[in-house]
């Protein structure tokens, strides 16, 4: 699993590769939790390159929007292969966080 | 903190001098199986997907109530589903059940009183002691029924413990139950572990009605 991050205009883009598992969702909630400043208007969740989640990975995407949340910071997922859409379409994320076909969408979402 | 399991027989406890509420045994069955392994998810024991349940970190927690279950997963020489290992652990929900009132007395929540009725046939109960603890779950269950807010995942995972088992329509009126039950609906999707409980238990459910309605020889 690998994070890169960079920011624009106060949203923190952050591309998350490989896999994220029980074994490394310490690492993961630990890379997104630094990255995050506090000034950050918006986080956006680049999954273009995401291989696989499992349950203890999607507790940690959701905890990080529960955190963005009640700081009324705006959170969203983008670039999602077909499996990992359907992972989360399965368990109601789409209900909850917004997920976009692709990055330039998601970053257009937060300037409505 | 109090593990599922005890956040559970917590929350069946009815007002009525520290007896329970009535849950046909197979859904409780399921719903403290599923508790242990919600319990070991949150330790990052174990993890899941919709494929398989697999082992993290094999070291024991030195908790008698997750310990065992997590043993017997870490020994298995096959990868099996959620549903299996559900399944597997109702076998050990007597021992679950006990453990976990035994856990609530200890801790001075519960006090446990043997009674005998028309002096001959035994009955337990469990008066409240320390009413607090109890108070603090149903109103973090309320909390999370009644926002929209998203909820933290052991929130998540005692909501579909607590559907599986009926909890809310002793815990909400019928038109409080109405309210709530859309969003029972979507918190109760939010985790695998939750969703596989549900589905345990509607198998279960379904193949009781089967044997019933089989024409008997």
């Amino acid at each position: 699993m690998d994070v890169t991050t960079e920011r624009q205009e106060g949203v923190l883009t952050a591309e998350v590769g490989g896999r994220i598992d029980g074994s490394n969702v310490a690492q993961f909630e630990e890379a997104i939790r630094t990255a995050i400043d506090e000034n950050d208007r918006a986080v956006l969740i680049d999954c273009e390159n995401l291989g696989y989640i499992s349950s203890a990975g999607l507790r940690a995407v959701l905890m990080t929007a529960k955190s963005l949340s009640s700081r009324n910071a705006k959170f969203a997922l983008c670039s999602m292969s077909d499996p990992i859409r359907e992972v989360f379409q399965i368990s109601g994320f789409d209900k909850i966080v917004a997920i976009h076909p692709s990055r330039a969408e998601a970053l257009a979402s937060f300037d409505s | 903190m109090l593990r599922f399991s005890e956040e559970i027989m917590l929350l069946l406890l009815s007002d009525n001098g520290g007896k329970f509420v009535d849950v046909p045994a197979p859904s409780l069955d399921c719903a403290l199986a599923g508790a242990v392994l919600m319990d070991l998810a949150l330790e990052n024991r174990i993890d899941t997907d919709p494929q398989r349940l697999f082992v993290v970190d094999p070291a024991p927690l030195g908790d008698d109530l997750l310990d065992p279950t997590l043993a017997r997963i870490v020994d298995s020489e096959a990868t099996h589903d959620t549903a299996h290992w559900i399944r597997a652990t109702t076998d050990q929900a007597d021992a679950i059940h006990d453990r976990s009132l035994e856990r609530l007395v200890e801790r001075g929540i519960l006090r446990r009183e043997d009674d005998r009725f028309m002096w001959v046939f035994k009955s337990r109960r469990y008066p409240v002691i320390d009413d607090q603890t109890i108070r603090e779950v149903k109103l973090r269950l309320m909390g999370v029924l009644f926002s929209d807010e998203i909820p933290d995942a052991r929130d998540i995972l005692l909501i579909s413990l607590s559907d599986v088992c009926g909890i809310f329509s002793s815990l909400l009126s019928s038109s409080e139950l109405d309210a709530a039950a859309q969003r029972i609906g979507q918190v109760r999707k939010l985790d695998l572990l939750g969703r596989e409980v549900t589905n345990a238990v509607r198998e279960i459910e379904a193949s009781l009605a089967m044997a019933v309605a089989m024409p008997m020889h």
